[in-house]
């Protein structure tokens, strides 16, 4: 089913799935998280959006190392230094982040997860829009609430420079996103906080497809076909500097 | 096959590439946005900004978690990899 949504003035027709997903990804940006709050979670998403105008970052990016400048970040100033060099990391230059950089973080593993999860949710978001034409949609009021603050039992470093929680390590009661959207390494990648993982991938199979649907060549569920939508994938990544 | 080749042989390959390209230079978008409209249609542009936008976003995970590219994945990349040198690049 199709609904529209207005880019210049002029309606484009857009999948009301995709509108659906992209006013959840917004109320679950501004709630309460498991480890942040609504308001720190939207602090965190007001951070990644300044940082595309930190010259630390510009120099750092610019530098063959960027472990060769030192300095502070042009930062808003509501968050911890740790926070804020995450934070401009991942929106700058993530491609570069090693092992050594994330352990060195004075940032809780959790934290930093959620700040991943957070981020990955706004570049979706933000990328739809800027590619389309529209502004930045206005970061929305923080809704109240506490963080649920619990750490999955099952977490453990077996895969990546984080903990990360396998299929058959989910505890009963904790949010289990394998079942719905898959068991890559991709989909385990956030999974120290588990709803990162679910935010995350609800907003992303409406942005791309669904896990089974992309290796279903027999029909096509987009306006464009797999073909098409393999080749952006394919430069999209190539220009993002992933090679996952 | 070069990525010439690709992108050619792929139906509207390269007015999508171009809006990708366009996307990632933070340039002028408008031509860009109007040749995949034209060419393919109003849907097929959002559905083809939505591409880019996903891939945009997965990359934060990826790069930020440093998870491994999984077996099957590192089977099929094995000999393009060794090509490009990349497994010289160690983190």
């Amino acid at each position: 089913m199709l609904s529209e949504i207005k880019v210049g003035g002029k309606p484009l027709p857009i999948r009301e799935s995709l509108v659906r997903e992209m006013e959840v990804a917004w109320k679950r940006l501004a709630g309460p998280g498991t480890w942040w709050t609504g308001a720190e979670r939207l602090t965190i998403a007001a951070e990644a959006r300044h940082a595309t105008n930190c010259r630390l970052c510009q120099r750092r990016r610019e530098a063959l190392s960027p472990y060769t400048h030192d300095g502070e970040h042009d930062a808003m100033g509501e968050l911890a230094p740790a926070a804020v060099e995450a934070i401009h990391r991942l929106v700058t230059d993530a491609g570069r982040i090693t092992k050594k950089w994330v352990r060195s973080l004075d940032l809780d593993e959790t934290k930093y997860v959620e700040i991943i999860g957070v981020l990955a949710v706004l570049t979706g978001l933000d990328t739809l829009h800027g590619a389309l034409g529209l502004p930045l949609t206005q970061l929305p009021a923080a809704m109240p609430g506490e963080p649920v603050r619990r750490k999955p039992q099952g977490a453990k470093r077996n895969l990546a420079w984080v903990e990360t929680v396998a299929p058959e390590d989910v505890g009963a009661g904790e949010p289990n996103p394998y079942p719905l959207h898959g068991d890559k390494n991709i989909h385990r990648g956030i999974s120290l906080v588990p709803q990162e993982v679910i935010n995350f991938f609800d907003l992303d199979v409406e942005l791309y497809m669904k896990d089974d649907e992309i290796r279903d060549f027999d029909t096509e569920y987009r306006a464009i076909s797999h073909a098409q939508i393999e080749l952006i994938a394919g430069r999209t990544s190539a220009l993002a500097g992933c090679f996952y | 096959m070069s990525d010439q080749g690709l992108v050619d042989s792929i139906p509207n390959g390269k007015v999508l590439m171009d809006l990708v390209e366009a996307v990632f230079a933070n340039a002028d978008l408008a031509e860009a946005r109007q040749a995949v409209r034209d060419d393919l249609g109003d849907a097929a542009f959002v559905d083809a900004c939505g591409t880019i936008a996903s891939f945009s976003a997965v990359v934060k995970i990826a790069d930020g978690t440093g998870i491994p590219l999984e077996d099957y994945k590192e089977e099929v990349s094995r000999e393009i990899r060794q090509e490009l040198s990349i497994n010289e690049f160690v983190t």
